[in-house]
């Protein structure tokens, strides 16, 4: 579905992508992972065509590369910013993309997408009157407004309440289940474990690791971890068989209470980009 | 084609859905130049000389002495011309406020202030001025009667103003020989007080008010004509102060579509239209295409408002729409340019509307031109507001030929091609 060979990309001294290779397959939910300033942005402007690599090349559906207008049509993009006009009322942002589009029967198709998206009672509403969390919704309906076959989704949970980052989620489930690729990155890593099919993580412009959610905590999880509460002070015992640590733990008769911590995304991300702050 | 008008449409309904723009550019501008248009139909400040062309068809000892009077005075900054035509067409153009004529009429000695009705002088003035008439008038009246002991202490003039009227009560048919007595003793007693005068020291008259201590009758005739209005063209001051609304306008409408496309940048709006099968080129014509319409649409509501509130008449409509092309396409490319120039929103709206605001005052905005000093003037030549007001100006009140039109047209045009190119290249440039 998307290729990127070998990208590199720097803004003077600085390089955002370094040697950044990923093959995105058709139909899966793919996760972009990475702390603050590792890449994964401009990685997804270079596989939207609105940043020209420094070198490699970006295929998309074995069309070319998607600076090329023709090529593009065939992806949709949902920024981290919210980019609606808040002027306009959520029927006339849709309906706008879709005339850059030539969207056929343009107003039905926005009357839908309000309602997948759960703002049809808020069409003639003004964008600026709306939360954060109706934005983000729109926002990802005015990417789907053309019906391409990949979507970007850029951080399309960020600043949202848990409700709407539920429903958001959702949505990317039945947009995936009605055939869509999806590429999305994301801080939060619990969403990535429950959407993903496959998860990269980058940091410093390169890809670390890619596999599933499963592969990746096999990989770099480490072993489970049982702590131990015993007279007030608690105790982390490693090990590869946390049931049976649990069994024996309790059969010695002074543990006041036992919980098993199973390594998951977050540890696999934490191990493979470290424990340092970011800015 | 069509996403072109698409972003353009949604250009423009996002400028009408927000009252602080539609303010800034509809209604501030309206406000500004009704305020003007009473301020000028008030009255000048005198702080400037104004400017006057003088012709003098005569070559009568009376006409050179109010000619060199004229020419000495403070007050004004005249230029000699030698036909009347130029004359009018310097008020035309506005060059000059009025053009003062000394007929071949105006005759030597005192016989011309007592017959035919005075010292004629004619005053071809320029509709918009009407404030500065009433200055022009006083200061003629005060020139001709400054003649005034040179002619009564003229033996020889006097002479021939006693012939002539002993002449005239001989000739009389409707008086009675006792009339004609009466008459010829008061013409005599008239020239013993003219003798007497005779090697008496001359005492200046400057501070005669003119036609004080003679009833109605003045010795001075001064005829005043509006040059437009005899041409069916703009009547008053508000024909001058819609043009510097216009000004406004359009500062404020570039305003807008600068700061949009800069916030469209900003705000990644415009990576969401980058995205869509359009080119960067098309995306930038439909931002102009908005631009332009606004500018245009600002122009021909002023208009309205000018014509239909304050009577104001269009001397040439075609080509008056043919300058607001023009200037609608000018400020086109500079909003294009601003936005290209400004990296942020707080740049466009800072140092964007300051380098604006400085345009638009320098370029006859707040102070129309012909009141600047002449430095000023010269600095405005700076400015693409002060083509605007002249290409506009041109065809709606002053009534000039096509040929002077052209140079403020051209040099819109021109704003609006370097414009454009050089916004869209470094709108290019920044979203690379």
């Amino acid at each position: 579905m998307l290729t990127l060979r070998n990208i590199r990309k720097s803004f003077g001294a600085i390089v955002a992508v370094e040697s950044l290779s990923l093959e995105i397959r058709a139909g899966e939910i793919f996760g972009l992972l990475g702390p603050n300033g590792a890449g994964k942005s401009t990685t997804i402007s270079i596989a939207t065509g609105l940043v020209s690599p420094s070198s490699g090349e970006v295929d998309l559906l074995s069309l070319g590369s998607p600076a090329q207008p023709s090529v593009r049509r065939h992806l949709g993009l949902a920024p981290q910013e919210i980019t609606l006009y808040g002027g306009l009322t959520a029927r006339e942002n849709l309906l706008f993309f879709a005339s850059l589009y030539g969207v056929p029967h343009a107003t039905a198709r926005a009357d839908e997408l309000l309602c997948l998206v759960e703002l049809d009672t808020r069409a003639s509403s003004r964008v600026s009157t709306f939360s954060g969390g109706m934005k983000r919704r729109l926002n990802l309906a005015a990417a789907l407004v053309h019906d391409p076959q990949l979507l970007l989704l850029d951080e399309p949970t960020a600043g949202v309440d848990p409700q709407s980052r539920n429903r958001i989620l959702e949505l990317v489930r039945v947009l995936a289940a009605q055939g869509k690729t999806i590429v999305y990155t994301t801080h939060y890593m619990e969403e990535a474990a429950k959407v993903c099919h496959r998860v990269g993580i980058v940091d410093h412009g390169r890809l670390l690791d890619i596999g599933t959610p499963r592969e990746l905590i096999a990989r770099h999880g480490g072993l489970s971890v049982v702590v131990v509460v015993q007279d007030g002070v608690e105790v982390r015992i490693e090990t590869s068989d946390p049931a049976g640590e649990v069994a024996r733990q309790l059969s010695s008769g002074s543990v006041h209470g036992v919980r098993v911590e199973q390594p998951d995304l977050e540890s696999v991300f934490l191990k493979l980009t470290g424990r340092s702050l970011r800015e | 084609m069509n996403a072109m008008f698409a972003i353009a449409w949604k250009d423009l309904r996002l400028m009408f859905r927000d009252k602080g723009e539609m303010f800034f550019t509809f209604v501030f501008p309206m406000l500004l130049a009704t305020f003007f248009g009473f301020i000028f139909a008030g009255g000048s400040d005198g702080g400037s000389k104004i400017d006057l062309a003088l012709v003098v068809e005569g070559n009568s000892t009376l006409a050179q002495g109010i000619a060199q009077d004229l020419l000495a005075d403070e007050a004004f900054e005249v230029t000699r011309v030698a036909e009347r035509t130029l004359a009018e067409d310097l008020v035309r153009a506005g060059k000059v406020t009025a053009a003062i004529i000394l007929p071949a009429s105006m005759r030597d000695g005192a016989a011309g202030i007592f017959s035919g009705g005075g010292i004629p002088i004619e005053a071809i003035v320029d509709p918009s001025r009407r404030a500065e008439v009433g200055l022009i008038q006083g200061k003629l009246n005060e020139l001709a009667f400054r003649q005034f002991p040179k002619m009564f202490t003229n033996p020889e003039s006097m002479a021939q103003l006693m012939a002539g009227a002993r002449a005239s009560v001989a000739e009389a048919t409707d008086l009675s020989p006792t009339q004609k007595l009466a008459a010829g003793a008061l013409i005599a007693a008239g020239g013993a007080f003219s003798s007497s005068l005779q090697g008496a020291p001359q005492t200046s008259t400057d501070t005669t008010e003119p036609g004080s201590a003679t009833g109605n009758w003045s010795p001075v005739s001064i005829k005043v004509e509006e040059l437009a209005a005899r041409k069916g063209g703009p009547r008053d001051s508000f024909d001058v102060s819609f043009p510097q609304g216009i000004v406004w306008g359009l500062a404020g409408c570039v305003m807008a579509f600068a700061t949009s496309l800069v916030s469209e940048r900003v705000r990644g709006t415009l990576d969401r239209l980058r995205l869509a099968p359009i080119t960067r080129g098309q995306i930038l014509a439909g931002k102009g295409v908005a631009c332009f319409i606004t500018a245009l649409l600002v122009q021909l509501v002023l208009l309205a408002l000018t014509v239909f509130a304050f009577g104001s008449h269009v001397q040439q409509p075609a080509h008056l729409l043919l300058a607001f092309v023009a200037a609608a396409f000018a400020f086109s490319g500079i909003a294009m340019l601003i936005a290209g120039a400004c990296r942020t929103e707080a740049q466009a709206q800072g140092a964007g509307r300051g380098a604006l605001l400085l345009l638009a005052i320098i370029g006859g905005g707040s102070l129309p031109l012909f009141l600047m000093p002449p430095l000023f003037k010269t600095l405005s030549m700076a400015s693409p507001f002060r083509w605007a007001v002249s290409a506009i100006e041109g065809p709606f009140w002053r009534d000039t030929p096509f040929a002077e039109q052209v140079v403020p047209l051209c040099i819109l045009l021109a704003i609006g091609v370097l414009g454009l190119l050089i916004g869209v290249r470094a709108t290019h440039a920044t979203t690379r």
